[in-house]
C-alpha cells in the first residue's frame, strides 16, 4: 500500500481531487473498488473526518455495510416464472457469446446442466404459482367483499336509520283507491257470456268503490278538521 | 344459587342501564320541546308517505312581547299554510275560507306534544336514547318513543346534538315497518328573528271563528267500550259529516280521543244498510276504517294500527239501550228540519 495512494484517497475524502485530471481520480476510485484495503482506508478516513467534525451518531455501527451485504447474501433468491425464463435465456446467450473461450464454456455448461433440473422444477413451481396466484387474489378479493357485505349488513342491523331513508312502505293496500279497474276487469274475463250483466255489475262495483273512497275520504277530512278544532272543547 | 345471584346481578345492571338510557332520552326530549318553543329557526322538511314526498317550510321565532310566531307552509300543490301568533292559529286551505281559532295545538306534520310536556306520554310510551348518527350533515341523537302496548305505533326522533331540534322523524309499526317519515333538508338557527317572520308579525290574521255550530251538550247515544290504555275523550259532539256527495250531509255522533301523542276519531251513525264489510285505507300512518254492523255505521280514524281500529269499532255499544236509537233518529230528524 503506497503512501501516495492513501494520500490521494485522503484528499478525495476531503473533496479535493489530487490532480486536475478527472481521469486520475476516476482511476483511483476504480482501484479503490477493487482493492479491499483501499476501500477500508476510504471508510476509515471518512470516519476520522466525521469524528473531527463531531458528526458521529450516538451509537456507532461500524460494520453497517457488512451486515447489509450479509443480509443480502443470506436472503433466498426469489424465483418468479419470468425471471427463470430470463436467466435461462441469458445463460444461452452467455454460452454463445463466450464460446470462443473454452474454459468459460465448460464452466457455464456444467453450471447450465446442473441448473437445468432446478430450472425445470422451478418453472413447474412457477407455473403452478402463476396459476394459483390469481385464484388466490380472487379468493382474497371475494373474502374482502364478503367481509364488506357482512360489515354493511351488520351496520344496517345496528343502525336502522340507514335503511329508513330509501324505504317507503305503505302498510295496507288503499282499499278505496287501489284496484277498482283491475278488479272489475278480472270478473269480466271470467264470464264473457253474460257480458251485459257483467257490465252492469262492473259499473255497480266501480260506483261502490267510488262511494267507498268518498266515505273514507270524508272521514279522514273530518278527522283532520276536528283535530284542528280539538282543543277548543276540552 | 351462584347462578341465580349472577343472573340477578346481570338483570339489575341491565335495568340500571335501561334507566340511564331513559333518563338521557327524557333530557333530550325536554331539550327538543324547549328548542321548539324558544329558538328562532328556519327549516325545510319533507314528509314522506304513500310513496310521495311533500315539502314544507317551517319558520319559528320569538317576536315582540315574547310572542311565538310560527309558519308552516306546504310547498307543492295548492297553498296550505298554518300561521300562528301566540295562541291564534290560522289555517289557509284550498277547500275553505281562511279562518283562525284560538288553540294551543297546531295541526301540522309535527305532533303538538313535541312542543309540550313529554312526561304526559310516560304512561303509554317508553323513551329510549339509542345512539348517535349523522343526519343532515350534523351529529344526531336518536331517541325512540316506543309504545308500551301493541295498539300504537312507535316514533323515532333524530335530534340535533347542538340545538336539540328535530332533524328527522319516523313512524314505525311494532314490527319495524316504516309508515311515514319526516326528513329535514335544511335547518338554520339564528339569534335574530328571520325576515319573513318580522313581516308576518305585523300581518293581520283571518277572523277568529266561534265554534257554536257544534251541539256539544247532548248526551251521546253510543259509547266506546274498549280503547287502548291511556286514551281519554277530549271532545264529543254531533255534527254533520260532509261526505262530498252532492252536498249530502250525514249526521254523526263524534268522539275524539287522545293519548297525548295520537288522536283517534270515532264516528257512529245509523245506516239504512244492515251490513257492510269492513273497509279501510291508510294515509301514511293514519288509518281510516269503516264498517256497518247491525245497521250501525262506525268510522274510526287515527294514527293507529288496523287491529286497534277494528277493535275499537267492534266495541261500540249503545250508551243506554232503550233510547239510543231514538236519540239518533231524533237528531237525524232535527237535521232534516234544519
Amino acid at each position: 500500500m503506497s503512501e501516495i495512494k492513501s494520500e490521494s484517497i485522503s484528499s478525495l475524502v476531503d473533496n479535493y481531487s489530487p490532480s486536475t485530471d478527472d481521469s486520475v481520480s476516476a482511476h483511483l476510485i476504480d482501484n479503490m473498488l477493487k482493492d479491499e484495503h483501499l476501500s477500508s482506508t476510504w471508510q476509515n478516513y471518512h470516519l476520522i473526518g466525521d469524528v473531527l467534525r463531531d458528526e458521529v451518531p450516538q451509537s456507532l455501527q461500524f460494520d453497517l455495510s457488512k451486515t447489509i451485504a450479509d443480509a443480502i447474501a443470506q436472503e433466498t433468491t426469489i424465483l418468479s416464472p419470468k425471471s427463470s425464463i430470463q436467466t435461462s435465456a441469458q445463460a444461452v446467450a452467455n454460452s454463445t457469446d463466450l464460446s470462443s473461450d473454452e474454459a468459460f464454456v465448460q464452466n457455464t455448461e456444467t453450471k447450465h446442466s446442473s441448473n437445468a433440473v432446478i430450472d425445470a422444477t422451478n418453472r413447474f413451481k412457477a407455473r403452478v404459482s402463476s396459476f394459483v396466484k390469481p385464484m388466490g387474489q380472487v379468493a382474497i378479493a371475494a373474502s374482502a367483499a364478503a367481509l364488506m357485505i357482512v360489515g354493511v349488513q351488520h351496520n344496517v342491523a345496528e343502525n336502522p336509520s340507514s335503511i329508513t331513508p330509501s324505504q317507503v312502505v305503505q302498510t295496507m293496500p288503499l282499499a278505496g283507491y287501489a284496484n277498482p279497474v283491475s278488479f272489475s276487469l278480472q270478473s269480466a274475463q271470467n264470464e264473457p257470456s253474460k257480458l251485459q250483466n257483467q257490465k252492469a255489475l262492473n259499473e255497480q262495483l266501480v260506483a261502490e268503490r267510488v262511494a267507498q273512497q268518498r266515505r273514507l275520504h270524508a272521514l279522514l277530512k273530518d278527522h283532520n278538521q276536528q283535530v284542528k278544532l280539538g282543543s277548543n272543547i276540552k | 344459587m351462584k347462578f341465580s345471584a349472577l343472573f340477578l346481578l346481570l338483570v339489575s345492571l341491565n335495568t340500571s342501564a335501561l334507566a340511564a338510557e331513559t333518563e338521557s332520552a327524557k333530557l333530550w326530549l325536554e331539550q327538543l320541546s324547549k328548542s321548539l318553543r324558544e329558538l328562532n329557526f328556519t327549516t325545510s322538511f319533507v314528509v314522506v308517505k304513500n310513496n310521495q314526498a311533500e315539502p314544507y317550510h317551517w319558520l319559528h321565532g320569538i317576536g315582540e312581547n315574547s310572542q311565538e310566531l310560527e309558519i308552516f307552509s306546504r310547498l307543492n300543490g295548492p297553498r296550505r299554510d298554518i300561521l300562528r301568533q301566540g295562541d291564534i292559529v290560522s289555517y289557509i286551505e284550498p277547500e275553505q275560507e281562511p279562518y283562525s281559532i284560538i288553540s294551543q295545538s297546531v295541526q301540522s306534520p309535527i305532533p303538538t306534544i313535541f312542543r309540550g310536556d313529554f312526561s304526559e306520554l310516560e304512561d303509554n310510551y317508553r323513551f329510549i336514547s339509542v345512539g348517535r348518527s349523522r343526519v343532515l350533515g350534523r351529529v344526531a341523537q336518536l331517541v325512540r318513543i316506543v309504545a308500551k302496548d301493541k295498539y300504537r305505533f312507535s316514533y323515532w326522533l333524530w335530534l340535533d346534538q347542538q340545538t336539540g331540534l328535530l332533524l328527522k322523524m319516523a313512524i314505525l309499526t311494532r314490527q319495524g315497518l316504516l309508515l311515514e317519515q319526516i326528513q329535514f333538508t335544511h335547518i338554520e338557527v339564528s339569534e335574530q328573528l328571520s325576515e319573513s317572520l318580522v313581516q308576518f308579525q305585523s300581518t293581520e290574521l283571518p277572523e277568529i271563528i266561534k265554534l257554536n255550530n257544534q251541539k256539544k251538550n247532548r248526551v251521546l247515544a253510543w259509547k266506546v267500550d274498549w280503547l287502548p290504555q291511556g286514551f281519554a275523550v277530549i271532545k264529543s259532539n254531533q255534527h254533520n259529516l260532509n261526505s262530498h256527495n252532492q252536498g249530502e250531509n250525514k249526521a254523526v255522533e263524534f268522539m275524539l280521543f287522545s293519548d297525548g301523542l295520537v288522536e283517534i276519531s270515532v264516528y257512529v251513525n245509523l245506516s239504512q244498510e244492515n251490513f257492510r264489510a269492513p273497509e279501510y285505507a291508510s294515509d301514511g300512518a293514519t288509518m281510516v276504517f269503516n264498517h256497518i254492523v247491525q245497521g250501525i255505521e262506525v268510522g274510526i280514524v287515527g294514527d293507529i294500527p288496523l287491529t286497534t281500529a277494528k277493535k275499537i269499532a267492534e266495541s261500540i255499544v249503545p250508551a243506554t239501550k232503550d233510547n239510543a236509537i231514538n236519540n239518533v233518529q231524533r237528531s237525524v230528524r232535527e237535521q232534516q228540519d234544519d
